[in-house]
């Protein structure tokens, strides 16, 4: 701040850009490349190529995720996710939360969805990969899979260039395992991911803050990984229990249902 | 027998109801809830993303209120529970019965809304229920279950 020696002229300037940017936002200036640290990035591209690299792990999660109610108020729940993955075309997963028990089971050719506690499965046909299965579960069926980022990063449908600031913040320690902070924005998004330090850029931490709802809502997850999980094929296909019932999705109707 | 709600039952029924009711036009504001992937729900489809994470909220709740209505038989529904109070006892009555109930075909209905003293029916092979002279096909909708009344499979 060298106001004495521009004086006038730069009050009016000043004026005349407070005035120019009080109609938007209070983020006035837009992102540059200045913005973004390539490190930063970098190291999340090795996060991603090294994601690629593994053929078959386990990792398990704990989640926080804030719900907003309509009056802004945030309501915190807990969850906790076990996912066993086989690179192109398998993936078994276990998702908890306080209110759902749904387990989700892909084998490159059908994708059966249960819920354990309700009793009901349903299943339907599958493209060959996860990365195809991610984007049909969305686009057709409405269903997360969890954790998708995994199976998105060092992939084409990483969403790099959405990027508009990057930082690396430091070290931090996981669990006992020593981390590189990362901080990243993107429209409605900051996110921040916590790599794991030396060969194995294993993200062990991200924390997603949504920035446009007023509330701020945060989800947070911790990952636990197991790079030699011992697991046999049939993992990934549903045998279903005596008990549980079969029923349809509602993705698979046509013209019933709405 | 439930006869009484928890806070986390009572907070979800407010969310089902809050979010039954202004579903998809609210915008990014309110009933939302964070996002859970970088890489899904940004960009072009940001909006329909964070109302469908709204979804992904009123999913996890009707669970409750579905083990409450559902897997606890002879509970009481505390939604509109019209048809089933008392068990129509017979299938010979439900054809003719199905003509004066108020639920109509193609609707669908939330587990907190399904009355009680239902029946699970298998017919070609997927489960149906039964409720007095009222059958709903139960479906994912995303990863929550919800009913379909149909007509008599």
């Amino acid at each position: 701040m060298r106001r004495s020696f521009w004086g006038p002229l730069t009050l009016t300037a000043m004026a005349a850009f407070a005035i120019a940017s009080s109609g938007g936002a209070q983020q006035a200036a837009p992102a540059t490349n200045s913005d973004i640290d390539r490190a930063a990035m970098s190291a999340l591209e090795k996060m991603g190529y090294y994601l690629r690299t593994l053929k078959v792990f386990r990792v398990q999660t704990r989640t926080t995720r804030d719900e907003v109610l309509p009056n802004g108020q945030k309501i915190q729940r807990e969850g906790k996710a076990d996912l066993l993955v086989r690179r192109p075309d398998g993936l078994r997963a276990h998702v908890e939360s306080d209110l759902q028990d749904r387990m989700y089971f892909y084998d490159g050719k059908s994708f059966t969805l249960y819920g354990r506690r309700v009793g009901y499965y349903a299943t339907t046909s599958a493209p060959a990969t996860l990365g195809e299965l991610v984007d049909v579960l969305e686009e057709k069926y409405d269903i997360d899979v969890p954790l998708a980022d995994l199976f998105l990063w060092g992939t084409d449908k990483a969403a790099m260039s959405q990027i508009k600031d990057a930082v690396d913040v430091g070290p931090s320690e996981i669990d006992s395992t020593t981390c590189e902070q990362y901080a990243f924005r993107q429209d409605g998004l900051d996110w921040q991911v916590w790599l794991q330090q030396g060969a194995n850029p294993l993200p062990r931490k991200l924390v997603l803050t949504t920035t446009d709802d007023e509330a701020r809502p945060e989800y947070s997850v911790t990952l636990t990984w197991d790079l030699a999980p011992a697991y046999n094929d049939a993992a990934f296909t549903f045998d279903p229990p005596s008990d549980a019932k079969k029923i349809v999705f509602a993705g698979d109707k046509t013209g019933s249902g709405r | 027998m439930i006869t009484k709600k928890s806070p986390r039952e009572l907070i979800a029924a407010a969310l089902v109801s809050l979010l039954v009711a202004a579903p998809l036009a609210a915008g990014p504001r309110g009933g939302g809830g964070a996002r859970t992937s970088v890489n899904r729900g940004g960009g072009v489809n940001r909006n329909e993303n964070v109302n469908r994470n709204t979804n992904i909220n009123r999913n996890t709740n009707v669970n409750v209120n579905r083990d409450v209505n559902v897997n606890v038989h002879g509970g009481y529904g505390y939604g509109y529970g019209g048809c089933c109070y008392h068990p129509v006892a017979t299938a010979a009555a439900v054809t003719a019965a199905a003509v004066v109930t108020t639920a109509v075909v193609g609707s669908i209905v939330a587990a907190a809304s399904m009355p009680a003293g239902c029946v699970t029916t298998v017919v070609g092979g997927v489960a149906y229920q039964q409720c007095g002279s009222t059958w709903y096909q139960p479906q994912y909708a995303g990863t929550t279950v919800n009913y379909v009344v149909v007509a008599h499979p």
